[in-house]
């Protein structure tokens, strides 16, 4: 049974990772259309994604809304974290529960949401629009893992600072930031990938001067399904290997060198 | 810092510090919120007529109905192959596992779209599953467009949550006690069933309630890969915004989808807290 259990594990991996492995492939095929396995190979789809302002365009959008979201949101969430996890005070379970509200709210609902409140606002189909309802979906991601971070955080390397007589804001950039940046780090790169990420709430509130990169994804799977897709798919699964991968290989060579080290 | 201030003082500070992301919640997440569920009540007239159509006219019944019986069985799917995964994740040595997480982490930050494009080809009529019914001499059964192939690629898509919260729990099982189990005269399958099951039974909890509720307001997998006639809320919701301009309606449901989302997750939060769930 139990053997049974982890050879069944071993498959649904493979269940799991096939559909990622197979995009790229797809991205070499000369196929016209979805066929696999490619009737030949060659990187004209890659010159033509590269080449093209109909892809690059909405691809640097993409890129500027989640960079001006993952700022926004790292300034705005790090004082309320603070507050959050070092302070007691009256309605701070409300804050919480208002904090992660985002999360609970499926994202459909807010895109009709927008698409009213943005026109009454005349955001609509602007890039403020958008930044500002990113921000606000990226907030309970980028609360969770800074608060996760801070709560690990030695309080006692602030009090020695602050008894051997630095100011508090001496401190906090000192003494405080050089210890949590990993977390501000990982809070900005949530808020960015889950801007640069998001379909539903963007194929509402996007216009054709700002549409971001996975509107045209989705615009182009609906009705062409243009094999351009394929090199954008595979291209964004590379950027998904190094951040997923980097960390990993970084930890395991930090870790022997420090085993060299004895 | 360490200074003690008095509570109220500490309680203003704490409030100031706070203030600007409420601020900027309820001008930019609050308000659009509200505005849906005014809309369901004003537009085009005030009243709860969209409410009464859906309570009983068929076609939203049956869009509501399907919704939830696709959630229950993709949360069950993803239950069903995400135990098998993560208990051999658990059982893994250090270097293997670590190489089966990145690949589910992987899955995991791979967008959506990226996804069920992935889908089209693997199970589009010149793809690899048409090619492998027709090596052994059948022709392929219609699988894209269906409501197989969009409840498919969501079990892919969700599985990740479902391995990421049970390798959770697994890993933190004490080893000795499957052990003394086992030692004292219990099948495995035993074991499994009454020792790491029920240990296990927290993670279960949190994998079925993300899953289900991220299935629940589902969109962009069951327009691109699902079958027209059988939509799920989401997908209808936007129709009526897109094609009729219809926000009353639109709203109206959006509003039965956040209720029933909500109701499932305060379920959650009354048993087991709320900030449990995202771990």
């Amino acid at each position: 049974m139990r053997l049974a259990l982890i050879l069944f594990g071993a498959v649904v991996l493979a269940f799991v990772a096939m559909p990622l492995l197979i995009v790229v492939p797809m991205s070499f095929s000369t196929a016209v259309s979805l066929e696999f396995p490619p009737p030949g190979w060659w990187t004209g789809y890659y010159a033509a994604y590269f080449s093209d302002a109909r892809w690059t365009t909405p691809t640097l959008n993409s890129l500027g809304i989640a960079a001006a979201v993952s700022v926004l949101t790292v300034l705005l969430v790090t004082p309320a974290t603070f507050a959050v996890v070092r302070h007691r005070f009256v309605g701070k379970g409300l804050v919480n529960l208002a904090l992660m509200l985002p999360l609970a709210v499926p994202h459909i609902v807010m895109a009709i949401g927008y698409y009213a409140f943005l026109a009454d606002i005349r955001l609509l189909q602007t890039f403020p629009g958008i930044v500002l309802a990113h921000t606000a979906l990226s907030v309970p991601l980028a609360f969770l893992v800074l608060s996760a971070n801070l709560k690990g955080f030695d309080r006692g390397l602030e009090r020695a600072a602050l008894s051997l007589g630095a100011t508090p804001a001496r401190t906090f950039l000192h003494v405080t930031m050089p210890v949590l940046w990993p977390g501000f780090a990982a809070a900005a790169l949530f808020a960015f990938v889950q801007s640069f990420d998001e379909t539903v709430v963007a194929l509402f509130i996007s216009g054709r001067d700002t549409e971001t990169l996975p509107r045209k994804m989705f615009d182009s799977i609906r009705t062409t399904a243009d094999p351009v897709i394929a090199v954008v798919s595979t291209l964004l699964f590379a950027a998904v290997a190094v951040l997923v991968i980097a960390p990993v290989l970084w930890r395991a060579v930090s870790r022997r060198r420090s085993e060299a080290r004895p | 810092m360490s200074k003690s201030l008095a509570p109220a003082q500490s309680s203003l500070r704490s409030w100031l510090l706070v203030a600007p992301l409420l601020v900027f919640l309820t001008a930019f997440f609050l308000v659009p919120l509200a505005q849906v569920a005014v809309m369901s009540v004003s537009d085009p007239e005030w009243g709860l007529g969209h409410y009464v159509d859906i309570a009983t006219d068929g076609f939203h019944l049956r869009v509501l109905g399907d919704t939830f019986l696709t959630a229950l069985i993709v949360s069950l799917c993803c239950l069903l192959l995400g135990f098998p995964l993560a208990y051999a994740m658990a059982a893994a040595p250090p270097g293997l596992a670590a190489a089966m997480m990145v690949v589910v982490t992987m899955s995991f930050w791979t967008s959506f779209l990226v996804r069920t494009y992935a889908w089209m080809v693997l199970l589009g009529s010149r793809g690899p599953v048409a090619h492998l019914f027709s090596w052994f001499g059948f022709t392929a059964p219609e699988l894209l467009f269906t409501r197989f192939s969009s409840t498919v690629a969501m079990t892919h898509i969700l599985l990740p949550y479902m391995v990421l919260s049970l390798y959770g729990v697994l890993k933190r099982i004490e080893p000795s006690l499957p052990r003394s189990a086992a030692s004292l005269g219990a099948p495995p399958s035993f074991v499994i069933r009454h020792v790491v099951l029920p240990l296990a039974a927290p993670g279960i909890v949190n994998g079925l309630t993300l899953v289900f509720v991220l299935c629940l307001g589902f969109y962009v997998t069951p327009i691109l890969l699902g079958s027209p006639r059988e939509q799920m809320v989401a997908g209808v919701i936007g129709q009526q915004v897109e094609e009729f301009l219809a926000f009353g309606e639109a709203s109206a449901m959006a509003v039965v989808l956040l209720a029933s989302t909500l109701v499932v997750l305060g379920l959650y939060h009354r048993r087991f807290g709320l900030d449990r769930l995202w771990g």
